[in-house]
């Protein structure tokens, strides 16, 4: 009995053995070269040491319609699902492993481990982290009409969305169906190189369309997080990339009923922001690094900035403001001179709903000439794109806090939560320009007769222009009180945080709806 | 190399000329549009060859502005 027990165990031993060692020692080489990690030396860099738990190390590919599985096995189906712990905070982990059978997504894999770790993460109300590196469907398993059976994963990733935070490391490739789990992630940094998304694979494009590209060309970061917006961060290897996993998950909360965690700060909440003079420039139409500006107002290193090569007329990011989270919103007069289109106003709306979802409240900095306008624009949609930061500005019901800090003209007042959009605090440097729009244009509407009737219409016009501009000025909304204040731009970290310390208790309610109807 | 204008507006200051050897982001000239001063930069280091707008020009998104070799 005693040797039955015995080898029973070391039987179970030695199965751990052989799939904790993955592909095996060739394939795991072959991964290396690439510079690419294993998928469990990247589990280690993402969690707390010692804290991973796995679940499903035991599974394997089974017989299916006739298909025999691989003769070796393959270990834990070619995905490592478990938990661990960021910071100390339970987070759930689906790592796709590209030494067995490429990381490719089969039934064992998909439809009984994936999908616990997401059945498990939501009931338990913490994040999900992907770490994908995966051919995508492994379709000797999956072709055929079975497919109706399939699909879940991503009906789950929008039940999930707002309730957790979901996060899609792109290490590696990330083809077919399965680009669409960054698709509706709230976070999806990329590894230069290495990782590459598209709806279709390489070889899929060829046979569908007959266009000759690779998976890198198609859907590498250069293609995502400069030109389509898809991706987020582009890093340069795995450590940085699941770096700003963490990162990123340090400014949100575990889920949509708690707040953002607090790390203390030793960055006074009363400093004066010292140097804003240098970074500004005299001339209201120069342009200046608004990074600049949010990196001096906020804590000290907190600053992290999301989506930093795509629509860089607008900024985003999480920083903190007295040890609390802040999603800051900011018009980058140094792209495009801060003018908002239809990439900005979707990357802006995007993050402000994210922001919304999980309680990190807003900080808007505003320097904005307005919306860009003409026939080219309209061609491609900017009413429609810019309702979207319209609307999710409105929608939002977190502390809000706006800074005018210099233009605010037109409708770019508005979705930089102006007063008509819920502030809690509205205030405005000294030389805030608000306005329906700058002088120039103004004095061609209101006065187009009187210019033409002049016998001097260039004198006339410049007259007229100085009487308008005269009356583009912050005291003039301050002394309506229109605005709460106008303040010395080295006032500005205190008056953030005083606000979203005055905002603490916010409770917005609204008509009951099933849900809005953003435009998209 | 071309170099696009990156919004519709028209072209304030040329601060460039032909000939010029210019380093990564240096200033070329100057668009304006929508009550803003645009800088058009050098995406990377060159000698310019040729100006394609003069001062006054009205110019369209993607429309070539400078060539650098």
């Amino acid at each position: 009995m005693a040797d039955e027990y015995k080898s029973r165990v070391s039987d179970l031993h030695a199965r751990r053995k052989k799939n904790l060692g993955m592909g095996g020692a060739q394939r795991i080489a072959k991964q290396h070269e690439k510079g690419k990690l294993t998928v469990r030396e990247r589990i280690d860099l993402l969690f707390d040491k010692g804290t991973f738990v796995e679940l499903g190390l035991l599974a394997e590919q089974q017989p299916i319609r006739g298909i025999e599985p691989a003769p070796d096995g393959s270990p834990a189906d070619g995905v490592i699902t478990g938990h661990g712990e960021i910071d100390g905070r339970q987070v759930w982990v689906i790592a796709y492993d590209f030494t067995v059978m490429a990381g490719s997504m089969g039934a064992v894999g998909e439809q009984f481990k994936a999908a616990r770790v997401r059945e498990l993460a939501l009931r338990y109300r913490k994040p999900i982290v992907w770490l994908l590196d995966s051919a995508g469907a492994r379709i000797q398993e999956a072709t055929g009409s079975t497919f109706a059976g399939t699909g879940w994963l991503f009906y789950d990733q929008v039940v999930m969305s707002g309730v957790i935070p979901q996060v899609a490391a792109m290490l590696g490739p990330c083809a077919a169906g399965t680009a669409y789990i960054p698709g509706l992630a709230d976070f999806v940094p990329m590894v230069k190189e290495t990782s590459s998304m598209s709806l279709g694979g390489a070889r899929l494009v060829k046979a569908a369309t007959g266009e000759d590209v690779t998976d890198h060309d198609m859907g590498g970061s250069q293609v995502h997080c400069y030109e389509s917006g898809v991706g987020d961060n582009e890093v340069d290897d795995d450590a940085a990339c699941i770096a700003s996993v963490r990162r990123f998950l340090s400014y949100l909360p575990s889920n949509n009923s708690e707040p953002p965690p607090r790390m203390p700060s030793d960055d006074p909440p009363d400093r004066l922001v010292d140097g804003l003079d240098k970074i500004v420039p005299s001339n209201p139409r120069a342009a200046y690094d608004v990074k600049r500006v949010i990196k001096s107002v906020f804590d000290e290193d907190s600053w992290f900035e999301v989506k930093p090569t795509w629509a860089k007329n607008i900024v985003i990011g999480f920083a903190r403001a007295g040890g609390h989270p802040v999603g800051v919103v900011a018009n980058q007069p140094m792209s495009k001179g801060g003018i908002l289109d239809s990439d900005s106003a979707d990357k802006a709306a995007r993050f402000i709903r994210m922001c919304d979802a999980f309680n990190v409240p807003l900080v808007y900095l505003m320097d904005v000439p307005g919306f860009i306008v003409g026939s080219q624009v309209e061609k491609d949609g900017i009413i429609r794109h810019g309702a979207k930061m319209l609307y999710a500005t409105s929608e939002a019901t977190v502390p809000k806090i706006t800074v005018i800090m210099r233009k605010a003209y037109g409708a770019g007042y508005y979705v930089m939560c102006g007063k008509g959009y819920g502030p809690d605090v509205v205030v405005a440097w000294p030389f805030a320009e608000i306005s329906v729009m700058g002088p120039e244009g103004a004095v061609n509407i209101i006065f187009n007769k009187q210019i033409e009737a002049s016998s001097n219409p260039e004198e006339t016009r410049a007259q007229l222009l100085n009487t308008i501009r005269a009356q583009i000025n912050p005291y003039l909304a301050a002394g309506w009180a229109m605005i709460d204040d106008v303040i010395d731009p080295a006032e500005t970290r205190r008056v953030i945080i005083h606000g979203l310390e005055q905002a603490r208790t916010k409770k917005v309610d609204r008509p009951w709806r099933k849900h809005g109807n953003i435009p998209v | 190399m071309e170099v696009k204008a990156e919004l519709v507006g028209s072209v304030w200051k040329i601060t460039s000329k032909p000939g010029d050897q210019v380093a990564e982001d240096d200033v070329l000239m100057i668009l304006e549009s929508m009550k803003m001063e645009i800088p058009v930069t050098a995406p990377k280091a060159g000698r310019v060859k040729e100006i394609r707008v003069k001062e006054t020009d009205v110019v369209k998104e993607g429309q070539v502005l400078v060539v650098l070799e």
